[in-house]
């Protein structure tokens, strides 16, 4: 569960706990890597498409063949770091000694960097990534040409909430290779927060014909069609994510969840019952199973079931995760009210009343004059 | 540098989900029909309405140029047939009505399919930039009157019953001016007798607090967006007293209705817990809904938390726009169903009794079609005249330019949902026959039989195009019962009527007396049903505001009925 919980905590940061996978770098020492030109392209094609077992053992042949090449040891740097390994920040200072300011290195080392929470470095060294060719930073997205150092640093630029800027270079990254899994999915994690689920879809779904083990990939694929009223598609789409979804470092601990509510929306109340269980067990500390179960048990008729899930989610601060005080005040005076407990139900529309909603609405925008 | 605070995942995506489905019940079917499906065609071209909702649109799309376009079918000059009102816009910022094109119209039904327009005639082209409008007979003289609501005027008109109209807003009293002599941006009206005294009393929806010099402006230029309503603080309703003597007292205050201060845009009447006093729903814009309990005509309890409805089941609230209340399921107990913005979905409560609802959109099947719609005018009608009410609504997005997000459009197709008679819906849209394949700006709808058919037509007014007369044209052969009640006890039109009707088959449907319902609109008085297979009612019981039940047995399909409160 300790496993899980770093998994969930990366994926709440809303970045790819995996390593990122680009064209493996262009070694600056060629000769160590001569006659193996061959090989390093199917390693570059198993990263880049998560394939990390395979690649794994094409590394172990690699490496004692070719020990002094470079490339070899930035593959062998993704893979730990794809394993959230630490040694893995050891291997990339190694091989950005022995190469450096090479962009696609620096920009894996960021993406790890990302992935343990070093923001501040990961900025810089993505910045470095994109920076070694170019003049004027304006024209980063025109002159850079390394997909890895484009997908990162464009990811970054949206973390810092600079996200027309950070499009640009995704767009820029799945263009110069359009089979790296991650740039298609980190620019559809783009399209799935500025809710353009149609864009969106169109990556998901080159991601998992890239990779079609990656769990989070389908998740959010189905997350997409929903709202596109593609219901057998994203039902199709969870069911491949959760057939998938296996312990360990790639492991979606919010499938069940999605799953779960998805479900409720088609009527299918045991299924989904099933779902929300597990969710709550998945990810114990977050507001948002227990609310999504609590409002099932609602619907279900288990009052006091549902009572229990609510005073749970009420114990859980909004911080952990999307679901407002609003949203549990008012479901609890539903519940209470449903229990026949008055002064409860009172208590909790009085907090309802109280409670500014949240303003949303289609098309928001802010004055410009 | 900026982390990222929560997943895509955690947040909650839309409105909707939620209620019980658990147990259905089994239920008595109506025999069966012609399978036929629901088919409208929009017979405007030849009708000779030629009315276009001109809404002064200016380059900074003002939140109002959205809001106008209510509808009413009344029969003004009591020949039988449903003529037709539309509200109009004005120019901005001067807000009056400068050139004809903006001027208010009522086009007289000349029982072929053609119309013709009478307003200058009726006197009623208008002042002021109106908005919506409420259709009933206020002083109980047999004559429907109208109520126009507007940002810088309200109007009340007598019926003078020789085609014209008189306004009468001052001395009534009525003019949408709150107690410190403010005008309120008033939406939507609805005739209502709160305290069944035999006269119908006004509640008046009001949005938001905007004037041409507060005016917000958003998006970018050239391509403005309607900004949206949280940059505005919010205003009370109003409920007007009728007095009896041609004058109203505003009782906002006395009977707690100005205490909640809200967005109102719909508003929908019924009496949702069957105890004889009709309550109120207000739809507002991107804040709580307000249901107004009446407390026996004294005044309303606002128990719209309690009761379930005053968000989403997911706590939160939606741009509610139109709503219409009525029994969907025919189990004795008015529903909610509203419109909203597109990536909420439309809103569809179940009223479970004692009380409370539940959010049925998904349950019901219409979260999934709604979540890409956004609506106004809204409907619980029974377009197939198979005893169960289908869901209408006129859509179109709130900005002229949403299209400049690709998910958004401006444009959009009516719907409808048909009832599958198990509590779920089906989008029928797509098989409607031409009438509702028409992309446009639609907002208010109003609902009643055009050419007395028996089948219900829609009327709609669209922003910049010509108003759509929606023909039902569904060819299944199944029966219908349209009932006009004629009150004398209670106020003249019957409204707030309650209906049980059960046919020869033995299914039993509900409905009201009652123009209120969808947006800024006003639909026909005349209480319609479906009847399937059916050629005879068995028994049609009225309990009327006064307190009066009649039963009526044995009453023939296919008819106007008119029935005279207490008459045998």
């Amino acid at each position: 569960m300790r496993a899980l919980y770093a998994s969930v905590l990366c994926l709440g940061m809303a970045v790819r706990c995996l390593a990122a996978t680009s064209e493996v770098s262009t070694d600056s020492n060629a000769d160590a890597c001569a006659g193996a030109e061959i090989q390093l392209k199917s390693l570059s094609t198993n990263l880049n498409r998560n394939q990390f077992s395979a690649a794994e053992d094409r590394l172990t042949v690699l490496k004692a063949e070719h020990p002094d090449c470079s490339s070899i040891l930035l593959a062998e740097a993704r893979i730990k770091a794809s394993q959230g390994a630490a040694e893995a920040r050891d291997l990339f200072s190694r091989f950005l000694k022995k190469v450096p300011n090479d962009p696609a290195g620096l920009a894996y080392f960021a993406r790890f960097l990302i992935d343990q929470g070093q923001y501040q470095q990961a900025d810089e060294l993505s910045d470095a990534a994109v920076s070694q060719d170019v003049k004027d930073p304006a024209a980063v997205s025109q002159d850079v040409k390394d997909p890895a150092a484009l997908a990162v640093r464009g990811q970054l630029l949206i973390m810092k909430g600079q996200p027309k800027q950070g499009e640009e270079l995704l767009i820029k990254s799945c263009e110069l290779d359009p089979d790296n899994a991650e740039s298609q999915f980190q620019l559809g994690v783009l399209y799935d927060r500025t809710k353009r689920p149609g864009e969106a879809v169109k990556h998901f779904q080159k991601v998992v014909d890239l990779d079609p083990g990656y769990a989070s990939a389908w998740d959010y694929l189905a997350l997409n069609l929903e709202p596109l009223g593609e219901v057998d598609r994203a039902d199709a789409a969870y069911r491949r994510g959760l057939e998938v979804n296996h312990e360990g470092q790639q492991f979606d601990a919010f499938l069940d969840y999605n799953y779960g509510r998805f479900l409720a929306k088609r009527n299918r109340l045991a299924e989904s019952k099933l779902h929300l269980d597990r969710a709550v067990e998945l990810v114990p500390d977050y507001r948002d199973t227990w609310y999504d179960r609590a409002k099932l048990n609602l619907r279900i008729g288990n009052y006091a079931q549902a009572r229990s899930d609510a005073e749970r989610a009420a114990s859980l601060t909004e911080e952990t995760g999307g679901i407002l005080n609003l949203q549990v005040y008012n479901l609890l005076e539903q519940i209470y009210r449903r229990l026949g407990e008055k002064e409860l139900a009172d208590k909790y529309a009085n907090l309802t009343r109280q409670t500014p909603p949240p303003t949303r609405k289609g098309s928001e925008s802010t004055p410009s004059q | 540098m900026n982390h990222p605070t929560s997943h895509h995942r955690l947040v909650s995506l839309t409105a909707g989900l939620l209620i019980a489905l658990v147990a259905r019940e089994m239920r008595t079917q109506p025999p069966t029909q012609n399978a036929a499906g629901i088919s409208f065609e929009n017979r405007q071209p030849q009708s000779g309405v030629d009315f276009v909702l001109n809404n002064g649109t200016t380059v900074d799309k003002p939140i109002i140029d959205s809001i106008p376009g209510g509808v009413a079918l009344l029969d003004y000059d009591n020949d039988g047939f449903l003529d037709i009102f539309f509200t109009n816009g004005a120019r901005i910022p001067s807000l009056s009505k400068e050139v004809p094109g903006f001027y208010n119209r009522l086009y007289h039904n000349n029982h072929d399919g053609t119309f013709t327009d009478v307003t200058e005639k009726a006197g009623l082209s208008g002042t002021g930039y109106s908005i919506g409008v409420a259709a009933a007979d206020f002083d109980n003289d047999g004559w429907t009157d109208l109520y126009v609501t507007g940002i810088n005027h309200n109007i009340l008109y007598r019926n003078n019953h020789d085609g014209t109209f008189t306004d009468v807003t001052e001395k009534a009293g009525v003019s949408g001016v709150n107690s410190a002599g403010k005008k309120l941006l008033s939406v939507s009206a609805a005739w209502i007798d709160y305290d069944n005294d035999g006269r119908l009393d006004l509640f008046v929806t009001n949005y938001l607090d905007w004037s041409p010099e507060t005016s917000k402006v958003c998006g970018l230029p050239g391509k403005r967006l309607s900004c949206p309503p949280s940059l505005y603080p919010g205003e009370p309703n109003i409920l007007y007293h009728n007095n009896g003597d041609g004058r109203f007292t505003d009782v906002s205050k006395s009977t707690g209705i100005a205490d909640q201060i809200g967005k109102g845009m719909g508003v929908a009447v019924a009496d949702y817990d069957a105890d004889g006093w009709m309550d109120i729903f207000v739809a507002n814009d991107n804040q709580r809904n307000f249901l107004f309990k009446n407390r026996r005509g004294k005044g309303f309890d606002e128990v719209g938390v309690e009761a379930g409805v005053a968000y989403t089941e997911d706590g939160i609230p939606v741009s509610s726009m139109g709503v219409d209340s009525r029994d969907y399921r025919n189990d004795g107990r008015p529903g909610i169903f509203i419109t909203a913005l597109g990536g909420e979905t439309f809103p569809l409560y179940r009223n479970e009794g004692n009380d409370l609802f539940s959010m049925e959109t998904y349950p019901a099947n219409i979260g999934f079609s709604t979540y890409k719609m956004s609506g106004w005018g809204a409907g619980i009608v029974d377009l197939n005249n198979d005893g169960y009410k289908d869901l209408f609504s006129a859509n179109s997005h709130v900005s002229e330019n949403a299209d400049i997000d690709p998910q958004q459009h401006y444009l959009q197709t009516n719907a409808i949902f048909e009832n599958m008679k198990d509590n779920t819906f089906q989008d029928v849209s797509a098989h409607a026959g031409p009438g509702l394949s028409l992309r446009a700006a639609h907002r208010g709808a109003a609902f009643g039989d055009l050419n007395n058919d028996g089948k219900v037509d829609i009327v709609v007014s669209v922003i910049a195009g010509h108003a759509e007369l929606l023909y039902n044209t569904t060819a299944n052969g199944n029966h219908w019962l349209l009932i006009q009640t004629i009150g004398t006890k209670s106020n003249r039109d019957g409204i707030g009527t309650q209906i049980k009707l059960t046919s020869q088959s033995g299914s039993v449907q509900f409905n009201q007396v009652t123009t209120a319902g969808s947006y800024a609109s006003s639909s026909d008085k005349r209480v319609h049903f479906g009847l399937g297979g059916d050629t005879l009612v068995k028994e049609v019981t009225l309990r009327w505001p006064s307190g009066t039940v009649q039963t009526l047995h044995n009453v023939k399909a296919d008819q106007i009925l008119k029935v005279t409160e207490g008459a045998l």
